[in-house]
């Protein structure tokens, strides 16, 4: 019995500890980001343009299909289910507000967060790190930086473009196969989001996107110096990010909905 | 008095790979200084020269350089002393998502803010010597051992350290251009320029080397050394 109390305690305090070591790096990371000093604004610059790309524009291929087939669906069942006049609203209810947050984050987290921890990952196992420090280069500053602008913004994009493809993208392609009245569709919708849902997406897609970058950042420069422990890491990476996005959405939605 | 540049006061590193690590020892190199190891354990050697450079934090001890002490804790304080020596060894590496070109010219990119400059003359005749020019917009992975190596030998060199580091520079440059490194090493020593290098090519240590850096046992002492004049 002590044995079992002993473990679920060094347990305990070692998820503490780690949770506490996340807020510090990201305290540092955030911290580094607004001081904004002149040196390596440049560089910086490209690296959250090379990352925006990656992350917003190449995943848009990825994300329309899925915000379209996830809005029709929604709207499919929900026509059949309460009837036509309050549909828009659970349709906003659903996507703009839990759906959408979600399924943007798991799609950052797959393409994104999985690909920046084997990234930094390698570069410690290959001590690229130590180069770029023997260079005067600030790794933190040139490496998670801009990665964490970069990812923030891409998410916050994306989450936009998932609302409104699966909302206006997935009545399109209900329109092809029922009919409902495009002018009561978008009258209900334009009367369901309030200015609290665009705050709270907004509030999600930041949050979701420090806590995607911290971890994954975490994660890779944490790697012990062996090139086993990279896949280690990057599948920690990934259910960590996971998790704590889907803690994070269900606390927002407590805060401003209950 | 030659003034002392890097000094290391009561420093202890731990055991690395098979060595013995290195307790309680003092050491300061100064402007003039060419100091060649030999250790009882390559990796003693290996970890002395990491320490030298800051990429491996001791036990215990006191780093200075330039009379500055330099808290080991803060990576933003050794950041300030980290550009100004020059590591050429097995460990170092390239960047691995740049060209050859931006791994050059990186710093210079950080450090003036612009992403259009490109390698001066100086450097560029470097390149052209080692053979290197036509990879220089390849990346590391596109490129052999051996030029990866120069290439590390040449950004460590365009960084114009003060002090440089060098483990098996024989290996980095290649046997057949040992010519190359004895006028690497005659250009830093003219400038009266410390550098630190472990090797096992007897010619430079005979050449070059005035003083000697024992590590036996756990324990480090330096002893001078008269240099020879010939080569061999």
């Amino acid at each position: 019995m002590e044995r079992v109390t002993g473990y679920i305690g060094r347990k305990a305090l070692s998820s503490i500890s780690h949770i506490l070591d996340l807020f510090a790096f990201a305290y540092r990371i955030l911290s580094l980001a607004l001081a904004r000093p002149k040196r390596g604004r440049t560089l910086i610059a490209r690296v959250i343009v090379q990352q925006l790309y990656f992350t917003a524009v190449q995943a848009l291929p990825v994300i329309i299909p899925i915000a379209l087939l996830i809005g029709s669906a929604v709207i499919i069942q929900f026509a059949k289910l309460s009837g036509q006049y309050d549909f828009g609203r659970l349709s906003v209810l659903l996507i703009v507000r839990e759906v959408g947050p979600i399924v943007t984050a798991m799609m950052v987290i797959l393409r994104s967060a999985t690909a920046v921890t084997i990234e930094v990952s390698y570069m410690r196992v290959l001590h690229e790190l130590d180069a770029m420090e023997m260079s005067g280069l600030d790794p933190v500053r040139v490496v998670c930086v801009p990665r964490l602008v970069g990812i923030t913004s891409a998410l916050l994009g994306l989450f936009i473009v998932f609302d409104l493809v699966s909302i206006l993208g997935g009545y399109a392609l209900v329109w092809l196969v029922t009919y409902i009245p495009m002018g009561g569709f978008l009258y209900q919708i334009a009367k369901a989001i309030s200015v609290s849902d665009i705050a709270v997406g907004i509030i999600k897609a930041i949050m979701f996107g420090i806590t995607i970058t911290v971890t994954c950042l975490y994660r890779g420069f944490e790697t012990k110096r062996q090139i086993t422990e990279v896949p280690v890491a990057t599948s920690r990476s990934a259910v960590e990010c996971f998790l704590y996005c889907l803690v994070i959405n269900a606390f927002i939605s407590i805060i401003f909905y209950m | 008095m030659a003034t002392s540049i890097i000094e290391m006061s009561n420093y202890s590193l731990a055991p690395y790979g098979s060595g013995h690590g290195i307790s309680g020892f003092y050491f300061a190199l100064s402007t003039g200084d060419v100091c060649a190891i030999e250790a009882q354990h390559p990796d003693d050697a290996n970890d002395f020269l990491r320490a030298v450079a800051t990429l491996t934090r001791p036990i215990k001890g006191t780093y200075r350089y330039e009379g500055k002490r330099i808290n080991l804790k803060s990576y933003k304080d050794m950041l300030a002393c980290k550009p100004k020596i020059g590591y050429i060894a097995p460990d170092a590496a390239l960047i691995s998502n740049l060209t050859i070109r931006q791994n050059i010219l990186i710093q210079r990119y950080y450090f003036e803010n612009d992403l259009t400059i490109d390698l001066d003359d100086k450097i560029q005749s470097v390149c052209d010597t080692f053979g290197i020019c036509s990879k220089l917009d390849k990346r590391p992975a596109e490129l052999n051992s051996m030029e990866t190596q120069m290439a590390i030998v040449i950004r460590e060199i365009s960084k114009k350290p003060s002090v440089l580091l060098l483990d098996r520079p024989e290996d980095f440059i290649g046997h057949a251009k040992f010519d190359i490194l004895v006028e690497i090493f005659n250009d830093w020593i003219g400038k009266k320029k410390p550098v630190v290098f472990l090797s096992y090519d007897r010619r430079l240590i005979r050449r070059f080397a005035n003083r000697k850096i024992l590590i036996t046992n756990g324990a480090l002492t330096t002893v001078d050394i008269k240099r020879s004049n010939g080569e061999n």
